[in-house]
């Protein structure tokens, strides 16, 4: 009797530690990186920031820089899922050359290239997931034809609505040549919205309404109107030390944003209050007391120290610059 | 003697001839050397980079000639009205798969963006561009040509329910798209802007 007792323990013993080990067995961990699609050169700071705005001999530092060049951050996330290789990116950046001239822009690497250095093909994406719909965000849907696209159905709903509004100064897309003066329906060109349709047509969108989890650990939370009718956040548990990342698009344009509190990248989809709530749903999805783990898609201090989650950064074969973020188990540094 | 010593003062005529005509093949020379200095340094024109595809920096956008000027500007109303229409239509097409699958809705939003763009084919060529934004012209016509045959490829989806004439009209929709596109970045460079 005795030993049976000893027998059924040793064995619920057994089964309590298999049961508490399939869980870290099974964690999931992902690896990130932050990519460079283009970069907006010489923007007014004040039009970026309006807290920023440059005053001539001013000594404070929020007033003293008059122009920056603003990258387009586009974030890769791999993992590999119940066997399975994931690649998600949050954002796609852009690849319409003629874009050039007509916002200043340089550095501009096709992302497809761009990923072959993190060990990608654009073929192995599966997922991207778009803070929102503009043309500099979702203009390179084309170059990866197997990802599924994640948009949010407000999104859509808000470019109807402006194009369809009575006022041809609301409905416009662009109210006068060299400036939309940031109309709704500003931003949202044709050609971006082809890319957009066309994964609509093959079968490869998903219309999100609100939150989703779209992965073990990634998650889509709305941020309605914090820069687009229908924007939205990426949260992605590593899996790692690195803990939680929130990946902001234009809800934050700006991670010195954040942690100042001040606006960034007006616009008049956009409310400032639902974008500091969006401020600080980052802290809260991050757990952090500082904005650390939320990455901005323009922020100016990219891939350098001074934005401390892309401190490991280089220049890749291609001249984009790239920062390693999350290494998942298993896999090696791509920094050459 | 005196007359000797009075050619030997004066240069025979022949040298005189021979030193003038050096002088001026060298102010020729020099002449074309510095005409060809300045056309090298200057940034080809808005109208020869779109016909050579060539896509310029965001520095060196050259400004355009005050003809050029004008035909944009004539272009601008027109080119406003086919943005929106062509937004339009992508949205009819959106909502037609993401929402309702109701043809008769697509064809009651598709059908008067036939007519807007067969409207805006016909202000457009009556429109005389300047002889340099004659291939960006074409172009936009060309464009205007395929959104009208976008719009009619859409509603053939009311005959048969196919979503065949959906990816056909995208894929015209999405060749226009680019075209002007193309068109308004050599007219317009600041229609979009950093957002």
């Amino acid at each position: 009797m005795k030993n049976k007792l000893k027998r059924a323990l040793v064995v619920a013993g057994l089964a309590a530690v298999a049961m508490l080990a399939a869980p870290v067995a099974q964690a999931q961990s992902y690896s990130v990186w932050v990519v460079e699609s283009s970069r907006f050169m010489g923007v007014p700071y004040g039009a970026f920031m309006p807290d920023r705005v440059f005053v001539p001999g001013s000594t404070s530092k929020f007033n003293n820089i008059n122009t920056v060049d603003l990258p387009v951050n586009v974030g890769v996330i791999k993992g590999m899922v119940n066997g399975k290789l994931e690649v998600v990116m949050a954002d796609a950046g852009w690849k319409q050359q003629d874009y050039l001239k007509m916002t200043g822009s340089d550095h501009w690497h096709p992302l497809p290239e761009t990923m072959k250095q993190l060990g990608i093909s654009a073929d192995q994406v599966t997922k991207i997931v778009v803070g929102h719909g503009h043309w500099d965000h979702a203009g390179a849907l084309s170059d990866f034809p197997n990802a599924v696209l994640y948009i949010q159905k407000k999104e859509l709903e808000g470019i109807e609505w402006a194009i369809n509004y009575p006022h041809p100064r609301i409905s416009a897309t662009n109210v006068s040549p060299g400036g939309c003066a940031r109309t709704p329906a500003c931003g949202y060109p044709p050609k971006t919205l082809d890319e957009i349709y066309g994964k609509v047509l093959a079968g490869k969108a998903v219309i999100v309404d609100g939150e989703m989890e779209i992965l073990p650990g990634i998650r889509i939370y709305p941020a309605h109107n914090a820069h687009t009718a229908g924007s939205q956040l990426l949260a992605v548990n590593t899996g790692t030390s690195v803990g939680t990342l929130v990946f902001g698009s234009d809800v934050y344009s700006s991670w010195q944003g954040i942690r100042d509190w001040m606006m960034a990248n007006p616009q008049s989809s956009a409310d400032t209050a639902q974008q500091f709530l969006a401020y600080e749903k980052c802290y809260k999805l991050t757990g952090r007391s500082d904005p650390n783990n939320c990455i901005a898609a323009h922020e100016p201090t990219s891939y350098t120290a001074d934005y401390p989650i892309m401190k490991n950064n280089w220049v890749g074969a291609n001249g984009a610059r790239m920062a390693e973020i999350s290494l998942a188990s298993g896999e090696s540094s791509k920094r050459k | 003697m005196g007359q000797q010593s009075g050619a030997a003062a004066k240069p025979p005529q022949w040298k005189v001839v021979l030193v003038a005509a050096i002088v001026a093949g060298l102010i020729a020379v020099v002449a074309v050397a510095v005409q060809r200095e300045f056309a090298a340094n200057k940034p080809p024109s808005a109208a020869a980079s779109f016909a050579a595809g060539i896509a310029l920096s965001g520095y060196d956008v050259p400004a355009l000639t005050a003809e050029e000027e004008a035909y944009a500007a004539a272009l601008w109303p027109i080119h406003s009205e086919v943005k929106l229409a062509a937004v339009r239509m992508i949205f009819a097409g959106l909502n037609y798969k993401t929402e309702n699958q109701d043809v008769k809705e697509l064809k009651s939003k598709v059908l008067p963006l036939t007519k807007t763009f067969k409207d805006a084919s016909t202000r457009v060529n009556r429109m005389r561009p300047p002889v340099s934004l004659q291939d960006a012209h074409d172009s936009y016509r060309e464009a205007l040509v395929l959104y009208t045959s976008a719009t009619r490829e859409m509603v053939k989806i009311a005959e048969d329910g196919k979503d065949e004439h959906l990816f056909l009209a995208q894929k015209r929709s999405e060749q226009a798209s680019l075209a002007i596109l193309k068109l308004s970045d050599l007219l317009w460079p600041g229609e979009y802007k950093p957002n």
